[in-house]
């Protein structure tokens, strides 16, 4: 069996470049990776490397590039049924509640009340919502609206869960909790995931591999193995290995941060002098 | 009870007897007014004559088909109105094309007093109810279609990339999204709408018309029965205030 065939998502050369004012600019050059069934996959890079271009890409949600995304060895084009994908904003419909919003992509798919209201319930049990079934997103803290959109882009049942900085707007224990919640949740299930995300510590607690990217334009720099024992929760945080992997990470993405930041810098003194 | 609470309390028993007493000093200095023969005779009657027209009126008959006629003018003038506003409102906000290219319009008409376009509306609908319910249309169009326009482009896009990615189509985007989440400026635009509908109505039936509520504020006026035109106005205005209160009431925002 190829490789290629053996995995759920295949990002396959994949270019984009956008025209600004400035002239051309190459956000992503020949990206190339792969997501295996049933893993969890973490792709990490420093701000500017393309990262939520990519995730709109995969998501079908921005087009006009060059190369492939192929889910179970079909390229596809446009927003797939295959994808589910978890946004970095507050996305849940502020007009329903808890329930209605996780039961949305049934209610779309033409399910009825009965059967979509007894789905939605076990994901909201499985996201640890139960007893807010009722509630208004604007009733519920942030961490608890991010886990009702995960629990409603669960529901429409993905192959792939895509996620962009899913917890980015949390605080840090939140979000290592929230980590250890959606490690559950992604073993329960054996729900192949790609997570994208800026957070080294983030990455390694709860990825089987972790993919790094380079500052613009976004390439693949290394992917690491994460050798960690699964079951896994947040308290790994502490081991030796845990570390081990951080400064590893690091060591590679700390160039390309490094290059990030000299040219903001740059273009805030150029700026600065007009 | 605690000091703030207290003359919380304190605040709104002064308010109200504020008000109160306002209507009170109001009463009286008509009631004066029309006592002191000040005026030409009729132009101040008194309140009692006042409120005994109204009750002439309220207890007749004929009196409430003139009602039940605009009132149903303005519901089918807010219903088709308010409907070709937000139908409207929907396609300039979505497309930037389409809302730079007409929406300069919308603005330069919407604050012109609609009653210029009477004439036309009269030869085109007859001096009946048709012309009457063309004003009203005219009147609620313009604030729903400039209230939804501008909530359209409020929409948080983080919603409709949701919508995407799950793969709406167009009319699901616009029924589980877009409406959804208009249901603020929609209210808005009802709201302004209504009053304007009744207004328009009103105007034309003052006008030019054989029936009506502003038919009969009109035919008082020119038989000079000035105490039951006094009544009529009551009215009029109670049925606009009715009508606000019953939107505001009935639009309640979940969850906002």
């Amino acid at each position: 069996m190829s490789p290629a065939a053996a995995s759920a998502l295949v990002v396959d050369g994949v270019t984009k470049r956008f025209t600004t004012p400035d002239g051309a600019l190459t956000a992503l050059e020949d990206v190339s990776f792969a997501v295996r069934p049933g893993e969890f996959l973490a792709l990490i890079g420093p701000s500017g490397c393309g990262k939520s271009t990519l995730f709109n890409i995969i998501g079908g949600l921005t087009g006009g590039f060059e190369g492939q995304v192929r889910v179970d060895g079909a390229p596809i084009d446009g927003a797939h049924r295959a994808i589910g994908m978890v946004f970095q904003e507050e996305s849940t419909f502020p007009w329903r509640t808890t329930l209605d919003n996780v039961a949305f992509p049934l209610e779309v798919a033409g399910m009825g009340k009965t059967e979509r209201y007894a789905r939605a319930k076990n994901l909201i049990k499985l996201v640890g919502l139960d007893g807010f079934e009722n509630r208004y997103p604007a009733e519920l803290s942030g961490g608890m609206r991010q886990r009702t959109a995960l629990a409603r882009t669960l529901a429409a049942e993905p192959r792939i869960l895509l996620m962009d900085e899913p917890f980015a707007a949390l605080d840090e224990q939140t979000r290592l909790l929230l980590g250890d919640r959606l490690l559950q949740i992604q073993q329960a299930l054996k729900q192949t995931t790609l997570l994208i995300t800026h957070s080294i510590a983030e990455a390694v607690q709860l990825a089987d591999r972790v993919v790094v990217m380079t500052y613009r334009p976004g390439r693949v720099k290394r992917v690491f193995d994460i050798d960690l024992p699964r079951p896994r929760n947040s308290e790994i945080v502490s081991s030796a290995a845990f570390g081990h992997y951080v400064a590893q990470i690091w060591n590679d993405l700390r160039e390309e941060a490094a290059k990030g930041l000299d040219e903001s810098e740059a273009i805030a003194r150029r700026t600065g002098q007009h | 009870m605690d000091q703030a609470r207290l003359s919380a309390r304190h605040f709104l028993g002064s308010v109200t007897a504020l008000r109160v007493a306002t209507l009170i000093v109001l009463f009286l200095a008509w009631e004066a007014v029309a006592a002191s023969g000040w005026l030409f005779e009729g132009v101040v009657p008194s309140s009692f004559k006042i409120g005994a027209a109204l009750w002439d009126l309220l207890t007749s008959g004929a009196f409430y088909s003139n009602i039940e006629l605009t009132l149903g003018e303005a519901a089918i003038s807010v219903v088709l109105g308010a409907g070709a506003g937000i139908a409207v409102g929907l396609a300039l906000g979505r497309s930037r094309f389409a809302g730079t290219a007409f929406e300069p319009y919308l603005h330069y008409l919407a604050p012109t007093p609609k009653i210029v376009f009477l004439p036309i509306l009269l030869v085109l609908f007859g001096i009946g109810p048709g012309s009457k319910i063309a004003m009203g249309t005219l009147s609620c169009f313009f604030p729903m279609a400039l209230s939804v326009a501008s909530g359209v482009r409020q929409v948080d896009p983080v919603l409709l990339r949701v919508g995407h990615s799950f793969n709406l189509g167009r009319v699901a985007m616009i029924r589980k999204i877009y409406l959804p989440a208009l249901v603020p400026p929609i209210a808005t635009g009802l709201k302004l709408g209504l009053g304007v509908a009744i207004i328009g109505c009103l105007l034309a039936e003052i006008k030019m018309s054989n029936r009506g509520l502003g038919f009969l504020i009109m035919q008082y006026y020119s038989q000079f029965r000035i105490p039951y035109m006094y009544a009529a106005l009551i009215v009029a205005f109670a049925v606009a205030a009715l009508g606000n209160a019953l939107i505001a009431r009935f639009v309640r925002l979940p969850g906002r």
